[in-house]
């Protein structure tokens, strides 16, 4: 009789257990997006770093119209390459330049293909760095801010530069309708969650 | 001895102990196990085309499709690849890749618009068939070789296949300690998902 009542607290213990995880787990993954996502932050800079190159982003629409609004003076967009020799930030640089941004204000920054944000923001802070440029302005995917905010703050606050972080607030708005009904925003969560978790056991990403 | 059989506390400190060190030293072996099974690699055979999969940023793939190509494994040459914006397509890349590490122009044939390996199986398959051919060398990375071969030879159970990975050395994906390294940890655990996720033929 004893072993039984040990069996089922036990058991009832397990269960509990489980069900605790499990509404941990379904309270964490509907509060990704609040998360991972903080608000807009575009203060005026000496340049507008612009690495929200996605094929669905309006993010392209939206640094053309903080450049037109006068918040930088400068843009560089930035990419690792997708194929042989085929970067998209040269590709978004001329889509820039078409919404109106002068030619001779908007570069590129290849990056190399690297495992982590944090082994590419010190290259982006040392391009920005060695510009002369004293302030900068992100604008990132918006499930990317909050973390770009905190990890590439630090890096870019080492390099003595100030930083801002901002993305389209249409791609927000397109983000979180019906997202989790939605496979490829639940993906964009659920794979942000899991690299910022798997950058934090890796001190070169920390 | 008589100290353990007395004491109960130490006998589980003892069993505790001897976990922890079993584990200790067969965890890696129980890890690096899986991430070699993921690699399939065949004996090389002549084939009618050489196809490298879409989706190396690196284009290795490409890479070794050339090398194979050169040295006369099949006399054609099949590159894959997604239309990503602005006018990008990753196939055009991967063509004048392979076109400028020697494969002749009118070798090359493309394979547009697979997201994903078992569109790209597909695609694959019908192309074989209206060319006429019956055996391919299909170059993948080394971590995505098994799947990709079980995906293209269901696709095409009547057609030959035959596995030629690009080599798991840096900055290439490795399966030795795979955990130890960042990039490497993201691709092995993707694999596995994408391995369950072929498996219950869920999303393509």
């Amino acid at each position: 009789m004893a072993v039984t009542g040990r069996k089922r607290r036990w058991l009832r213990r397990a269960f509990v257990s489980l069900v605790l995880f499990l509404a941990v787990c379904i309270a964490v993954f509907f509060a990704l997006p609040r998360l991972l996502i903080a608000p807009m932050n575009a203060a005026r800079s000496d340049v507008i770093l612009h690495v929200a190159i996605d094929p669905h982003s309006k993010a392209d629409d939206y640094v053309a119209h903080l450049y037109r609004q006068g918040m930088a003076g400068k843009i560089v967009c930035i990419s690792s390459q997708v194929s042989w020799e085929v970067y998209p930030a040269d590709y978004v640089r001329e889509h820039v330049i078409s919404l109106g941004a002068p030619a001779e204000n908007v570069t590129t920054l290849h990056l190399p293909l690297v495992p982590c944000a944090g082994v590419a923001v010190p290259m982006i802070a040392e391009f920005v760095k060695a510009r002369g440029w004293k302030s900068a302005l992100l604008i990132c995917q918006p499930e990317d801010s909050r973390y770009a905010g905190w990890m590439a703050g630090r890096i870019f606050e080492q390099a003595g530069i100030d930083l801002s972080v901002s993305y389209a607030p249409e791609d927000k708005e397109e983000l979180m309708q019906a997202w989790w009904r939605t496979h490829w925003k639940v993906q964009r969560f659920v794979g942000k969650a899991m690299n910022i978790a798997l950058d934090l056991f890796y001190s070169e990403c920390r | 001895m008589s100290f353990l059989r007395q004491s109960k506390r130490a006998k589980k400190l003892l069993v505790a102990a001897v976990c922890l060190l079993l584990a200790y030293f067969l965890t890696p072996v129980l890890l690096n196990q899986p991430a070699h099974w993921l690699i399939r690699e065949d004996q090389l055979a002549r084939a009618d085309v050489i196809v490298a999969l879409g989706g190396d940023n690196r284009c290795n793939r490409e890479k070794r499709a050339a090398e194979l190509y050169r040295q006369g494994w099949a006399n054609k040459v099949v590159v894959s690849g997604i239309q990503y914006a602005w006018g990008i397509h990753t196939a055009e890349a991967g063509k004048r890749y392979v076109v400028s590490l020697g494969v002749a122009e009118s070798d090359v044939l493309m394979i547009r618009d697979t997201p994903n390996t078992r569109v790209e199986a597909m695609a694959l398959e019908q192309l074989m068939r209206e060319r006429g051919w019956r055996s391919a060398i299909i170059v993948t990375s080394a971590f995505h070789s098994r799947r990709a071969m079980y995906t293209v030879e269901r696709a095409a159970r009547d057609l030959t296949f035959h596995s030629s990975p690009v080599a798991p050395e840096a900055p290439e994906w490795q399966p030795d300690r795979w955990w130890s390294r960042r990039g490497d940890m993201f691709i092995t655990a993707r694999e596995f998902v994408s391995w369950t996720n072929t498996l219950v033929s869920g999303w393509q």
